[in-house]
């Protein structure tokens, strides 16, 4: 008596997964402005792919069994079948729904946590060592970026965050209030700023960009701060090295 | 009208409390030589405990209770029909009616500040609200949601079926039930006066130093929630002592309806946990009195905060969603005319979410720059949990396999609980990988997620659970029409709006902003039409709701055909529940099992004197 609904169902389980998979090829991301990006997107369709059939299978169990069964008159005319679910089951869903969780854990979970994480008792995202260390102060409600040579950008000055294409571009993150949350769109990346302690991460740009070519290009807080909170954000510009000194030194020579 | 008299008296004694409480406070800080005797928070910390107990005294605790502590006779006032839902009345019947339409109240206003912001955020830059009042109203409509997913399915529906299905009288201690309910209005007042003292700036978590730095609302949201706390720790007491003690005769904790399995769990949650909370809301008003707790200037840290307040607020996920899960599998079962599929597993899913509910709460920090070690434990025991969860599935799929689906509105928002939050379950996986989550944490895609959970799951839940008691509780019955209209405009347009929200999220779109990146004008434009849509539905609910309760025809005593003890009684039931109390000799699901009985309600032989266990009462 199972057989024919069983078919059934696994027919509509996969007509619907096929299309659920469409998703994957769905423009959801900001443009991918570092290798961190990179990588995200890529467990982020993983995840996806594995998680649509798990969906659709509670979709196409409860649709079909509210088509095929309802009752039809005022009142259900017979009971149905005593089923308990003591047997085989319950025991091949927990495997299965053990394994993948398990499995999901272990990839992309921790591995991609290995990846991200370089040391266990750091405070943050990414390889400690970088080609360009930058200090980021957050206070209620913008940012100061303090380049190593003394050059600061912030709402008063420059407006805008530079940083070079191709190097590993650390943050050290300080609050000087509450706690805010530095998190650059393009970069998938975001660590929080919190007073007394400093926090980092760690990007690695690999793609030229700019705020004005997608928004996704800004440093903007990501942690309820308080009345301006929703304007606590920076345009950033990604740019080739030799330009990255260029600007450096015009700033420098605008005096500082 | 001695009701209205009671609670206006009340209310009057509330603030005479309140005020004396201000009073006390200042003239303990003129002793002490204070330049401003009345401008410190701890004045209004004094007026809320005065103001607070005044209020209980005047409401009803004094003629009850109170009397017995000076050697006092006690009295109860019974009064007739509406009367009794505004005075101290211990049945749990009147007190799970008092909470359902109290948080529903709640509900609707909570929903009209969503409105405000959705219509804020229809298009970015700020159209009529300004940056303080948008983060009032969403600090408002959290926390005030919250406390409706907290309170209105344990408190309403909990109170209401929990002892009419294990047979019982009344709950275990009848008065703390009372004291339970009268509790809320006070935390109600008190969060709706915050606007009054310049509105919520710290959102529902109340993270510090931000909390420390805010207008005096914060003392008012504190004080309100601790009391909260209260409540859920009142309440929970109450439940875990009448489903140990208070079972009917013969039913034994393997033929216990799933729905008190689900409460069982989710009180020893609600009694564990919200103490944290609590404790933390009771340390930022240290803090803003001048310790230094979370304060870094004094020596204090701000994650402290963040790991003794999720190690409450993540177990209160679980608090909202277990009876959710509960009238779901519960419903599943009575309209599948079928047993529920795999009950051991199913309770061993409760037990195990419960187990596993307090050690994954720093999965909400995994951004809060915690040290790294901390991230591997937290993601991996996350995951785990997937487990218990994913069972629930199995028993809610197995029970609808081969049924008799009777698609009646309680079983249509049943089935639609297990929809949505096979959704919320899947977009979770997203949040506890650390390496996905660093993006998603803190954006709209999370407010999707809690939104599919908390909505999708328990919000459903209980309107299933609103349209399978109410001909229990009025003895009317309700437009089936319009309820199913209700359900098909609700749930379109609720997947319709949270379904949209996870774009702008993965796209750049933080939460808790009154503007967003231009970029995102036509998404945003889009979720708001779609809330609209889902806020007009409500208005279907209420006044089917209103007039059904007013003229609706007189229903039957048990219109489902269920088997459960709360459906053998008249509808309403008398004061005592069961004119002869029950005593079960199958389990509660044996549909389609010959010659089987759940209960029966054998008649006392006349030599028979002593009550039947678990009756009790007093
Ligand atoms: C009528 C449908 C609803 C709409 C359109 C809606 C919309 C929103 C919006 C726009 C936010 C602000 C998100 C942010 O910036 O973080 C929000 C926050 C929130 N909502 Fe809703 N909501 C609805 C119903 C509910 C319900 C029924 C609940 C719970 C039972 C709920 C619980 C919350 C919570 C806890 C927050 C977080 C507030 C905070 O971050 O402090 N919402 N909602
Ligand atoms: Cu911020
Ligand atoms: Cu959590």
């Amino acid at each position: 008596m199972h057989g024919k609904h069983l078919i059934s169902v696994a027919l509509l389980w996969a007509g619907l997964t096929a299309i659920g998979e469409l998703l994957v090829f769905a423009d959801l991301f900001p443009p991918v402005g570092s290798h961190e990006a990179e990588d995200f997107d890529s467990i982020f369709r993983f995840l996806l792919i594995l998680g649509i059939p798990v969906f659709t299978f509670v979709i196409a169990v409860v649709t079909y069994a509210a088509l095929t069964w309802r009752v039809r008159g005022d009142q259900p005319d017979e009971d149905g079948p005593p089923i308990r679910g003591r047997g085989w089951v319950p025991r091949i869903w927990l495997a299965i729904t053990g394994a993948l969780a398990v499995f999901v854990m272990i990839h992309p979970g921790l591995t991609g946590l290995a990846k991200l994480q370089s040391s266990y008792t750091a405070y943050g995202w990414g390889p400690e060592e970088a080609d360009l260390e930058i200090d980021v102060t957050a206070f209620m409600w913008q940012w100061t970026f303090t380049y190593p040579d003394g050059t600061e950008i912030s709402v008063t000055k420059g407006k805008e965050v530079v940083i070079p294409v191709n190097k590993h571009v650390r943050f050290n993150v300080n609050s000087v209030d509450v706690v805010h949350s530095l998190w650059i769109p393009a970069f998938r990346m975001k660590i929080d700023a919190i007073p007394g302690r400093t926090t980092y991460m760690t990007v690695y740009p690999t793609e030229l960009g700019a705020y004005n070519d997608d928004q996704a290009y800004r440093v903007q807080c990501a942690e309820l701060c308080g009345l301006d909170h929703s304007k606590m954000w920076l345009p950033v510009r990604v740019v080739t090295e030799s330009e990255f000194e260029a600007w450096l030194a015009s700033l420098k020579s605008e005096g500082k | 009208m001695y009701a209205v008299k009671s609670v206006f008296g009340a209310l009057g004694l509330g603030l005479i409390g309140f005020y004396l409480g201000l009073g006390i406070v200042a003239f303990l800080r003129w002793l002490f030589g204070y330049s401003d005797p009345w401008g410190g928070e701890i004045n209004i910390i004094g007026g809320w405990v005065l103001g607070l107990f005044m209020w209980l005294m005047g409401i009803g605790m004094w003629g009850q209770w109170g009397r017995e502590w000076f050697g006092l006779k006690t009295y109860t006032r019974q009064l007739p029909g509406w009367q009794r839902y505004f005075t101290f009345n211990t049945d749990h019947k009147v007190i799970g009616i008092q909470y359902l339409v109290t948080f529903m109240v709640v509900f609707f206003l909570a929903g009209a500040l969503a409105m405000l912001m959705r219509l804020e955020l229809a298009q970015s830059g700020n159209q009529f609200l300004s940056n303080a009042q948008y983060n009032g109203t969403m600090g408002l409509h959290g926390i005030l949601m919250v406390a409706v997913a907290v309170a209105a399915v344990i408190g309403g529906i909990g109170n209401y079926a929990v002892p009419l299905m294990i047979g019982a009288q009344d709950m275990a201690f009848p008065r703390l039930n009372a004291l339970t309910f009268w509790l809320v209005p006070p935390v109600a007042v008190g969060l709706l006066a915050t606007p009054f003292l310049g509105g919520i700036e710290h959102g529902w978590t109340a993270y510090p130093p931000l909390a420390i730095y805010t207008n005096s609302a914060q003392v008012l949201f504190s004080l309100s929630i601790i009391t909260f706390g209260l409540t859920s720790i009142l309440g929970a007491l109450n439940f875990i002592v009448t489903i140990i003690y208070m079972r009917a005769p013969g039913l034994t904790w393997g033929r216990l309806p799933i729905f008190v399995w689900s409460m069982f769990a989710t009180s020893w949650i609600a009694l564990l946990y919200t103490q944290g909370f609590a404790a933390a809301l009771f340390l930022v008003l240290l803090d803003r009195l001048g310790f230094s707790f979370f304060n870094t200037a004094g020596g204090g840290d701000p994650l402290l905060y963040q790991h003794v307040f999720w190690f409450y607020s993540h177990p209160a996920v679980y608090i909202m969603v277990l009876p959710g899960f509960g009238l779901a599998l519960e419903l599943i079962a009575h309209f599948s005319r079928k047993p529920l599929f795999a009950y051991r597993y199913a309770v061993a899913a409760f037990l195990g979410i419960l187990g596993l509910s307090g050690v994954v709460w720093a999965h909400h920090m995994f951004t809060s720059g915690m040290p790294n070690y901390l991230h591997g434990p937290f993601l991996v025991a996350t995951e785990l949990i997937s487990i218990p969860t994913g069972l629930i599935f199995l028993s809610a799929l197995g029970t609808i396999w081969l049924g008799r689906l009777w698609l009646k509105p309680p079983m249509l928002f049943a089935l639609a609980v297990i929809f949505n939050f096979a959704c919320g379950g899947v977009t979770g996986i997203f949040l506890a990988d650390v390496p996905t989550d660093i993006h998603l944490q803190d954006t709209y895609f999370v407010v999707a997620h809690f939104h599919y959970t908390i909505v999708g799951g328990e919000i459903f839940a209980l309107f299933a659970a609103i349209y399978y008691y109410f001909p229990k509780m009025t003895g009317r019955m309700y437009s089936e029409r319009l309820a199913k209209l209700h359900f098909w405009w609700m749930f379109i347009g609720f997947n319709a709006t949270f379904f949209l929200m996870h774009l702008p999220g993965i796209k750049g779109m933080n939460r808790r902003i009154a503007d967003f990146p231009s970029e995102l004008d036509p998404v945003n434009l889009a979720i708001s039409l779609a809330g609209f849509f889902l806020g007009a539905s409500f208005l279907v609910f209420i006044w089917n709701m209103v007039y059904s309760w007013v003229r609706g025809p007189v229903a039957e005593a048990n219109p489902w055909q269920a088997r459960t003890l709360e459906w053998q009684t008249s509808s309403p039931p008398p004061h005592e529940n069961f004119p002869v109390p029950p005593v079960v000799s199958g389990g509660p699901y044996d549909y389609g099992v010959p010659g089987s009985k759940h209960a029966t309600f054998p008649v006392p032989s006349a030599g028979f004197a002593g009550a039947p266990a678990g009756g009790g009462g007093q």
